[in-house]
């Protein structure tokens, strides 16, 4: 058992290794250097710049000082933000992106979940069809679609909704419904997916041989779905769930900009644009790890909920 | 109560027969009369059973009606069109596709448009000049505009009175107008022009082909590269096929978009190839596993074996038992691929790094129109309609896919 | 000998959007205390979905949609759902064929045998996990303090079904229904689980009804036989009637068509040509009729009532008939042909 765990945390630090590695060699793989792309600079400059950021080092121990930096939870400075550093940057966006990020995660589950559930009992029912024609809808409308549509549509009809982020909020009012946009259209697609997540492997789990035995012996029909098919049927929702989790969490690139959210996505696409490439690597780098680890605890978290993979299979089979 | 060798309960009114006093009825029938009884319903083959399951699906039906109208227009479309998807009238930017008229004169219409450009129309919809503005009087919210020699006034500040009845007044000639004469579709741009004055209906059209082409070219990569991954990891088996897959888990655990990203950043070079070759190369990873899940599975089929004890080579048994079997789950997944590679490309362009202007793509044109969305938000509408078009259609064929193509579904 | 269960005409049909399919289509038995009865019949001849009606198990797209199961006394089919749970696992529990998938995977078996003790009993926790160690001794698992905390997955396949018999003796049952508890075992597992439903049979004092395809397994328990076909009984008989002097050619094509090592005699296996009857449109008359070697017009019209051979052994065969044509170790049976 333990076994299992201290696997998954050793196999979670090798991935992140060989994201570290992948990514910095990309990055350095970009002809002639991050200073010389846009703007031919004099060479006397370049050069102070090439020592200042130790470029002119052999790209060996570049990447061992990378390496040495991340460790000790230093991503280094901004090419282009003079005078901030990467974890600057992660520190000022991370917490609104991770604020927006929670209240879309707890919406998905809160509301995915019972909503497959649902469906998956009352089968070809009406509310079955009406729930899942919203989510195929969901899952097929683009989250800049959602967020256009939520911003042409409703915040221009119910002024007491912000059409964009309001960073400091003055009223309660502003301070709740400033979320209802930015997690409108980050939850959309993925509570879509999850709500028809749970109700296919409702549906699998309920035609199980298992469900008849648990209906043989009596059981309630409450105890039969609450407890001997819902456990089982949250196997692969828990799957996608991490992964989503930290995909949300560390923001959606797309809906920051469109509310102009100061997170830690908008920053990530304003690197892109500018061609800040240690801010680019950096960011790369915290999203994987932050995606690592989610992936991590959904391994323990499936082993919590599946005794065949934290035991392993051993006697019989 | 007949047949006093039936208990009650052997034999209820229902099952009671009738006796049978015509004697005939117990000479034994011919064999080939017995038959007939028996029903005999056409096996179907795998594709033709498939086929009529999906047939009768009008979810799935509808979805593929709706790819093959795609795929027809974005092929067709733009050889109709009286535009190029570059051609550019810069003086009928930012038309909207329903436009509300004004007769300021009998038999002279006009439309003015958000940003107080006023147009000359027809009462059918076809724009035929724009005014020029000649005069600013922004005190008295008055604007000049010059119609060959005759000035039209606009005066615009009702918009400024409160619960104003009317939004604002032209006067030509003398005469003023406050009321709407009709409202109209836009007949010179069907869906309106963008902000270059560029037809949005042929932009889109032409924007289907790129998206379309990205993501069925990106997913044909994608497939190539999973086929051949998945299928000769699972039939290597053993510690080639460990290694491969352990690869393959440490790829699945990485945020994958992000790579995706890096690469473009990387390549530097917004072309149709370099989006079809980073979405091609990173997605692969789903269908390796599907089809060495596959490999495996049939591997160790009766007939698989059969056909490896009688010697059969191994390229024959691939191309003869292997694919054919495993091309089901193949297709749905590459059914299910394409929508996903049309919402990432709409993505990267959404960043600003699809492909570059003037070829467009469906993200590239909503990402263009988000600057002005509150102005003319039909401009975005529009490509954002056709992506989730596109992606319901492919998700509606792809699901009734799934179902038609399941064997253990096939009984139903 | 006290009647624990009556059967009456009970029809159960799956509604597909292909049609009806008749799984059962007029069934009767009655069931005495002590009985070990024995259902055989080949897949789709309506033996499962006897034992699903019986237990109220029927999932949708199917229903029950004539007939009446009194068990002691109590019709089953007019009770709702959660009366009808009341009896499961408790006076009528059900054993099913494949151990494998018949347990859910992510509980504990004790965790999984308790509940059903709790579910039924007044015990407490403590009690509950008393009679399951108990119990789990009693079907004879080793180290049963230690296997209550194993999961499913650390069981064999024989453990399983031993598992499986455990919960569903749990609450002593009046009446325990095993749905082919062997099909999916070893053979040296599948005569030890036959010898342990024997042994408790007596320890328990229950009434079984073992469904299998196999006449061999038959042989073995059982004192009374119901053989199905088509979703109705073709002859029902006490154990050596059926052996030793069948009275229906499905039920002497069976018999032909299985080794013998019943009677030591070496004969020929022989197969029973054809394949059973679409029960979406089920051919009227006999559903034997189109494999029968003996067929005649009749059959084809309509099914044979059941003719009363002896008082242990009844037929549904035309065969019996006074009219039909003479075949060799096949009994006429008088009626009263005035009415």
């Amino acid at each position: 058992m333990k076994n299992y765990y201290v696997q998954r945390v050793l196999y979670a630090l090798f991935t992140l290794y060989i994201v570290i590695t992948v990514t910095f060699f990309m990055m350095h793989a970009i002809p002639g250097g991050p200073f010389t792309r846009e703007r031919h600079l004099p060479p006397e400059i370049e050069a102070i710049l090439n020592e200042k950021y130790h470029l002119d080092d052999p790209l060996f121990k570049q990447y061992i000082d990378y390496l040495g930096g991340v460790v000790t939870f230093d991503l280094g400075p901004s090419f282009k933000e003079l005078g901030l550093t990467v974890n600057d940057l992660i520190r000022e966006g991370f917490p609104s992106s991770m604020n927006v990020g929670l209240v879309s995660v707890i919406m998905i589950i809160a509301i995915g979940v019972p909503l497959g559930i649902i469906s998956a009992l009352k089968q070809n029912k009406f509310i079955d069809h009406a729930a899942m024609f919203l989510a195929t809808l969901g899952v097929t409308i683009p989250s800049f679609v959602i967020a256009t549509l939520f911003i042409t549509l409703i915040a221009a009809n119910f002024t007491f909704i912000p059409i964009s982020w309001v960073n400091d909020p003055q009223n309660v009012g502003d301070a709740i419904f400033r979320y209802i946009g930015p997690v409108i259209a980050l939850s959309g697609y993925s509570l879509s997916f999850v709500s028809r997540l749970t109700r296919s492997s409702m549906l699998e789990v309920l035609r199980q041989d298992y469900i008849r035995t648990a209906r043989a012996n009596g059981l309630s029909e409450r105890r039969v779905i609450f407890k001997h098919a819902l456990k089982n049927a949250l196997i692969p929702v828990v799957t996608y769930v991490g992964p989503m989790a930290a995909a949300i969490l560390t923001g959606s690139f797309v809906v920051e900009r469109i509310f102009v959210i100061p997170g830690i996505g908008r920053y990530f696409v304003e690197s892109v644009s500018n061609r800040d490439y240690t801010v680019i690597i950096g960011m790369t780098i915290f999203y994987a790890a932050l995606y690592i680890v989610m992936v991590l605890l959904v391994d323990v978290a499936y082993a919590f909920i599946d005794p065949r993979i934290r035991l392993g299979k051993k006697m019989g089979d | 109560m007949s047949h006093t060798h039936l208990s009650t309960h052997e034999l209820d009114s229902e099952r009671r027969w009738v006796i049978s006093v015509n004697k005939n009825d117990f000479n034994y029938v011919e064999s080939s009369k017995k038959l007939n009884k028996e029903q005999i319903r056409p096996s179907l083959t795998y594709w033709k059973d498939a086929w009529r399951r999906l047939k009768k699906n009008k979810m799935a039906m509808a979805g593929m009606i709706g790819v093959l109208l795609i795929v027809a227009i974005a092929i067709f479309g733009p050889m109709f069109s009286k535009y190029n998807y570059s051609d550019q009238i810069t003086d009928f930017s930012n038309t909207p596709p329903r436009m509300e008229i004004y007769q300021i004169e009998e038999g002279t219409y006009v439309f003015l448009s958000a940003q107080y450009r006023l147009f000359i129309v027809t009462d059918s919809g076809e724009i035929i000049e724009r005014l020029d503005q000649t005069d600013t009087d922004i005190v008295n919210r008055i604007y000049t505009y010059d119609n060959h020699g005759e000035p039209v006034y606009l005066d615009y500040s009702y918009r400024l009175i409160p619960d104003s009845e009317i939004d604002f007044k032209l006067t030509y000639k003398g005469v003023s107008t406050t009321e709407q004469y009709d409202k109209v579709w836009n007949t010179t741009f069907l869906l309106g022009s963008d902000n270059l004055g560029r037809d949005v209906l042929t932009r889109v059209m032409y924007g289907a082909r790129i998206s379309l082409t990205v993501a069925l070219v990106a997913t044909i990569v994608n497939l190539f590269i999973g086929v051949t991954y998945g299928a000769f990891s699972g039939l290597e088996g053993g510690k080639i096929d460990n290694i491969m897959m352990r690869i393959v888990d440490i790829i699945n655990s990485i945020p994958l978009l992000l790579y995706v990203i890096l690469l473009m950043v990387i390549i530097d070079d917004r072309g149709l190839w370099t989006i079809i070759i980073t979405l091609g190369s990173i997605y692969w990873v789903g269908m390796a596993r599907l089809v060495r899940g596959q490999v495996l599975g049939l591997k160790e089929q009766e007939y698989v074996l059969a056909a490896r004890t009688i010697g059969v080579r191994r390229a024959k048994i691939i191309s003869r038992h292997l694919i054919p079997n495993a091309m089901g789950p193949i297709l749905v997944s590459m059914t299910m691929m394409i929508p996903t590679a049309v919402f990432t490309e709409s993505f990267l362009s959404f960043i600003g790094l699809g492909i570059s202007a003037p070829q467009a793509s469906w993200g590239t044109l909503a990402n263009d129109a988000l600057s002005a969305l509150s102005v003319y938000p039909y401009q975005l509408m529009i490509p954002s309609l056709a992506i989730a078009l596109t992606m319901l259609s492919f998700n509606f064929l792809g699901d009734g896919l799934r179902s038609a193509l399941d064997p253990r579904l096939r009984k139903g | 000998m006290k009647t624990l269960l009556e059967i009456n005409n009970l029809h159960t049909s799956f509604f597909t959007h292909l049609g009806e399919v008749q799984a059962v289509r007029g069934i009767d038995f009655v069931l005495e205390e002590g009985d070990i009865l024995g259902i055989v019949g080949e897949s789709g001849s309506g033996k499962s979905v006897t034992s699903l009606s019986i237990m109220g198990l029927v999932d949708d797209p199917g229903r029950i949609t004539e007939g009446s199961i009194v068990f002691e006394g109590v019709d089953l089919t007019k009770l709702t759902n959660e009366q009808l749970a009341e009896y499961r696992g408790n006076d009528i529990s059900m054993i099913f064929q494949d151990p494998m998938t018949s347990i859910n995977p992510v509980y504990s078996i004790g965790n999984q045998l308790m509940e059903v003790i709790l579910r039924h009993t007044k015990m407490t926790k403590e009690e509950a996990k008393e009679r399951a160690i108990e119990l789990l001794k009693m079907v004879g698992i080793p180290e049963p303090e230690v296997r209550l905390k194993n999961y499913p997955h650390q069981f064999s396949g024989g453990m399983r079904q031993r598992a499986m018999i455990a919960m569903a003796i749990s609450c002593n049952p009046k009446l325990l229904i095993a749905d082919e508890p062997t099909t999916a075992l070893d053979v040296t597992i599948q005569a030890q689980i036959l010898e342990l439903m024997r042994s408790l049979k007596d320890k328990i004092n229950t009434t079984i009804i073992l469904i299998t395809h196999d006449l061999g397994v038959i042989a073995e328990v059982c004192n009374k036989v119901i053989v199905m076909y088509g979703g109705m009984i073709m002859e029902r008989s006490n154990i050596e009637s059926l052996y030793d002097n069948p009275q229906h050619p499905y039920t002497r094509g069976l018999l032909q068509s299985v080794p013998k090592n019943v009677t030591g005699k070496k004969n020929r296996l022989i197969p029973i040509e054809g394949s059973p009857p679409d029960l979406l449109s089920p051919p009227p008359g006999c559903p034997f009729s189109p494999r029968c070697p003996h067929a005649m017009e009749i059959c084809l019209k309509e099914a044979a009532p059941l003719f009363k051979i002896s008082d242990t052994q009844f037929a549904s065969c035309w065969l019996h008939h006074v009219d039909a044509p003479e075949v060799e170790g096949y009994v006429k049976v008088a009626g009263d042909e005035n009415e």
